[in-house]
C-alpha cells in the first residue's frame, strides 16, 4: 500500500512498575499489606490439634494460602486476614480436624469489627 | 497422509482436538456446540483419547475448570455457545490476564430472550475485548485448521493467550462437509507440546491470580495490550507454517476473494461467506465487478491489512451477523471497527451495513444481490445514505 496510515505505538513498562507475567508469584509468598480478602467471612475453619496429622492437605488445598506448618511449634497456623471463610479446607481435610465455625461466635469475628479489615 | 473425510463442524473441532492431544476436557452441554463435547467423550471412553474429561455444572464452572487445568500445565479445551458463553463471562478476563493459553471452541447460538436456537455471531462477540484471540472458520475443514492454529498461536511464548475458535452454529457446526483429518505427524510438526511456565510443583510452588495493588493493573494492562502488538508476526508465521505442512492457502487474517480489480465488496464474517462467494460470481458473470473480504480472525482486528484489500473499492457493505443495540450505526459490530480501519486512508471507500442472517436466517443470494445493488448506488453517489438496513424489515 502506497499510503502510510497510523501505527500503533509502543507499549514498554518500565522494569520498577512490571508486574510478574500473568501476576504468577512464587508461593508460599510474604503477605502483602494492602487488600485484607478475609472480611467477607461468615465462617472460619477451627483447627482440632489432636486430630491433625500435619498432612498439608489444607495448606495445598487452600486459594489463598492460608494455612502454614510453623515447625518450632509443630502447629498448623491459620491467617485470619487473608481467609474467605470458602470453606475447601475443611471439605478436603481427611481426619476432620477442621470444623466451621460462625465468626459471631468469636471476640474478633469479622461481622463484630468496627473497622474490618 | 490426510484422511479425507465427511464431517460436521463439531466433529471437526473434536478431531482437531484430538489430534492436538488436549489433556483436559471440560464440558457442559448447550445447542448447537454439544456434540463437540459427545465426540470427545466418546473418544475417550474408547480409549482413543488419553484427557481428564470433567463434566462442569456449568459455563462459569467450565472455564474455571479449565483455566486450573491450563495452569497447573495441561493443554486445556472446553466451549459453549450462546448464553453458555455469557454465563462464563466472569472468566474470560482473568484467562486471558494469567496468560493460560487455553481453548474454547464456540458454536454460535442467539442469545437470549426467549431461547432461540439459531446462529448468531454476538455471544462471542460479546467478551471480544477481554484479551482473547478469536476468529471465525467458514468451513468444517477452516474449524479443524482454525483449532491447531489457534493452540499454536496461542501457546507461543511470545503470545500465551487463550482462543475462541467459532464457528457458525448449524450452517456449520451441523453441516457435513468433506475434512482432510491430518496426519498426527504432521500435527506433531506443526504444533510443539505445551510447556507452561508454571507446571504444578511441590518443589517450585506458585500462587496464581493473586490480589494487585491499583498501580499493578495498569502495568498488567499494558503488558497485556503488548502482546497484542506482536501478535499479528505471530499468526503470520503460524499460518505460513501451516500452509507449508498441510498444503493450505490461508491469508492470515483476511480472504480476499475477487478483490484486486473489485469497484464494490462485501465485508463479512463465518459461514455466509460461502453464499457471498457465489453471489460474487454471479454478480461478475453479469459486469458487476464485485469482490468479498472475509475475517479470519476479529482479535487481533487486522486493522492495515483491511485498509490494504479494500481502500480502492467504492463501497463496501458490510454483513453483520451481530447486533450493537444504539451502537455509532444502530446495527451490528463490524462495521464499526471497518469504518475506522479506513479512516485514514486519503480516499475512502463509502461504507454502510446490513443486519442479515440473525437469529439463524438464512442470508440468501437475492439478500447479497440487494445489498450489491444498494452499494452499487452509493459508488455512483459517493456517498452512503443510511448506516444500515434491516434486511425484512425496511419500510416498502
Amino acid at each position: 500500500m502506497s499510503e502510510k496510515l497510523p501505527g500503533y505505538g509502543t507499549i514498554t513498562v518500565p522494569l520498577d512498575r512490571s508486574v510478574p507475567f500473568g501476576a504468577v508469584t512464587p508461593a508460599p509468598v510474604l503477605q502483602q499489606e494492602l487488600f485484607f480478602t478475609s472480611n467477607w467471612r461468615i465462617v472460619r475453619p477451627v483447627i482440632d490439634d489432636e486430630k491433625c496429622t500435619r498432612c498439608m492437605t489444607c495448606y495445598i488445598a487452600c486459594p489463598d494460602s492460608c494455612w502454614a506448618y510453623n515447625e518450632e511449634e509443630d502447629q498448623m497456623v491459620w491467617n485470619a486476614e487473608f481467609c474467605k471463610g470458602c470453606q475447601i479446607c475443611i471439605h478436603q481435610c481427611p481426619t476432620e480436624a477442621l470444623t466451621p465455625q460462625a465468626e459471631l461466635d468469636f471476640e474478633d469475628g469479622v461481622v463484630r469489627l468496627d473497622r474490618p479489615f | 497422509m490426510a484422511d479425507k473425510r465427511y464431517l460436521t463442524g463439531c466433529s471437526a473441532a473434536a478431531q482437531a482436538a484430538k489430534l492436538a492431544e488436549v489433556e483436559v476436557v471440560c464440558s457442559y452441554p448447550i445447542r448447537p456446540y454439544t456434540a463437540i463435547m459427545m465426540e470427545l467423550a466418546k473418544m475417550v471412553a474408547n480409549g482413543e483419547l488419553d484427557a481428564e474429561f470433567v463434566h462442569g455444572e456449568g459455563e462459569h464452572a467450565q472455564l474455571s475448570v479449565v483455566l486450573g487445568a491450563s495452569a497447573a500445565g495441561a493443554r486445556a479445551y472446553t466451549g459453549s455457545a450462546g448464553v453458555g458463553v455469557t454465563y462464563a463471562m466472569e472468566l474470560y478476563s482473568p484467562i486471558a490476564g494469567g496468560r493460560y493459553p487455553l481453548q474454547m471452541a464456540i458454536a454460535d447460538r442467539t442469545l437470549d430472550p426467549p431461547g432461540d436456537f439459531g446462529s448468531e455471531h454476538t455471544d462471542a462477540l460479546s467478551f471480544r475485548d477481554q484479551g482473547w484471540i478469536m476468529g471465525w472458520a467458514c468451513s468444517p475443514q477452516e474449524v479443524f485448521d482454525n483449532t491447531l492454529m489457534g493452540f499454536r498461536i496461542g501457546e507461543d511464548p511470545r503470545v500465551m493467550l487463550p482462543q475462541a475458535i467459532c464457528q457458525d452454529g448449524y450452517f456449520i457446526s451441523h453441516i457435513p462437509d468433506t475434512v482432510l483429518v491430518a496426519d498426527p505427524a504432521q500435527v506433531k510438526e506443526f504444533l510443539p507440546p505445551y510447556k507452561a511456565p508454571h507446571p504444578l510443583s511441590m518443589e517450585c510452588p506458585v500462587s496464581h491470580g493473586p490480589q494487585i495493588r491499583p498501580d499493578q493493573g495498569a502495568p498488567m494492562d499494558a503488558q497485556r495490550a503488548a502482546t497484542f502488538l506482536g501478535l499479528p508476526q505471530v499468526i503470520k508465521e503460524a499460518t505460513a507454517d501451516f500452509n507449508r505442512i498441510f498444503g493450505r492457502n490461508y491469508d492470515p487474517f483476511l480472504e480476499k476473494y475477487k478483490l484486486e480489480d473489485a469497484e464494490i465488496a462485501f465485508f463479512i464474517q463465518g459461514a455466509h461467506a460461502n453464499t457471498c462467494r457465489q453471489t460474487v460470481d454471479k454478480l461478475r458473470q453479469s459486469g458487476v465487478k464485485a469482490g468479498m473480504a472475509r475475517l479470519r480472525w476479529v482479535r487481533p482486528w487486522p486493522t492495515h491489512e483491511i485498509a490494504e484489500a479494500l481502500g480502492h473499492v467504492k463501497a463496501i457493505a458490510s454483513v453483520e451477523t451481530s447486533t450493537s443495540y444504539g451502537g455509532a450505526m444502530r446495527g451490528g459490530n463490524l462495521i464499526h471497527e471497518l469504518r475506522a480501519s479506513l479512516y485514514d486512508l486519503d480516499q475512502r471507500p463509502v461504507v454502510t451495513s446490513f443486519m442479515a442472517g440473525l437469529g439463524g436466517e438464512t442470508i440468501w443470494p437475492e439478500d447479497f444481490e440487494y445489498m450489491a445493488k444498494v452499494i452499487t448506488q452509493m459508488a455512483k453517489d459517493k456517498k452512503a445514505d443510511q448506516y444500515v438496513r434491516w434486511i425484512g424489515f425496511e419500510e416498502e
